[in-house]
């Protein structure tokens, strides 16, 4: 579902695209946060999860990582995706293609 | 000269809006809407290096207010229609303004809005979000554009501030109203507690 970690548009973060497109249950997103004790602001339209860095999530997939250390954005990205796809545990690897 | 108050959001406009009503010898409060967590740090520590800059220009303490607003956009989000929320969030921005008016004494207040900037810059969208306060609003740049903005900007140091990187409000909708009308907005507004809203946020501001 994910590929690849960029910096945004306003270089004051790091965001990821859903490859193809995809909507996001939040209902659903938001019981996984929970269920993995991580701290989740609901925002009907959009989550923000409290994870090493602060992570918008939004209905439409994109993800904003609000930290500009790349390392960190990897590592909460790495935490962060198979709780978006259901998986279990974290994947090893770090974002690709940046 | 007379007291005002600033809404200064960290971007390009603001300080220039400030240096303009400054170089006439007007007093100035400046407010910041703290958007987080719909943003980051950033907007904060612009506006804190804004007004040193300004400060020591004009040999003026401008006081800071911070005022707490990611919980007024949670609410918006969660109990409005999403279409008109950046309106929404400016008559909030406004309302929270004008309270420390009154409080500080103010007869004004100041804006760094230039007309159709940003979708909350249109002539349709400021008459709605305005319609919320009673003090004048004074908008020094209403009728520039971007390059005269920023040629100001760079001649007072402010826009290295206001360009670094940071993180862009995530509350804004991907097509956000670019035409209000006020009866829609009341309705949104009789789904929440706008007073409790505004009470707790002024309550929350800190001066810095």
């Amino acid at each position: 579902m994910y590929r690849t970690l960029r910096v945004c548009s306003s270089r004051g973060g790091f965001e990821a695209i859903p490859d193809p497109p995809r909507e996001l249950d939040l209902t659903v997103v938001r019981a996984r946060l929970e269920a993995a004790d991580v701290p989740v602001v609901d925002a009907r339209v959009l989550l923000i999860a409290r994870l090493e860095s602060e992570v918008t999530i939004s209905r439409t997939g994109r993800l904003l990582f609000k930290t500009a250390d790349s390392a960190l954005a990897d590592r909460t990205f790495a935490r962060l995706r198979p709780l978006l796809e259901g998986g279990g545990a974290s994947p090893d690897g770090a974002a690709r293609g940046r | 000269m007379a007291r005002g108050v600033m809404l200064m959001s960290g971007g390009i406009d603001s300080p220039v809006a400030m240096h303009y009503l400054l170089r006439q010898g007007h007093e100035l409060l400046a407010v910041h809407m703290d958007n987080r967590p719909f943003t980051d740090d950033s907007p904060l520590e612009k506006v804190v290096d804004h007004l040193a800059l300004l400060r020591e220009r004009y040999q003026q303490a401008i006081p800071l207010y911070v005022v707490p607003h990611g919980s007024t956009q949670i609410t918006l989000m969660r109990e409005t229609d999403r279409h008109v929320g950046c309106v929404m969030c400016r008559r909030f921005m406004w309302r929270s303004a004008e309270r420390i008016a009154e409080r500080e004494g103010a007869t004004f207040l100041v804006t760094g809005e230039a007309l159709g900037q940003v979708a909350s810059q249109t002539l349709s969208n400021m008459r709605t979000a305005t319609a919320s306060v009673h003090l004048p609003i004074v908008r020094p740049l209403i009728g520039l554009d971007k390059q005269e903005i920023e040629a100001v900007a760079k001649s007072l140091g402010t826009y290295e501030i206001s360009t670094r990187p940071g993180v862009c409000c995530q509350a804004v909708p991907p097509k956000p109203a670019t035409r209000s009308n006020l009866v829609q907005i009341l309705q949104e507004e009789e789904r929440i507690d706008v007073e409790q809203i505004i009470d707790d946020c002024v309550r929350k501001a800190v001066l810095l």
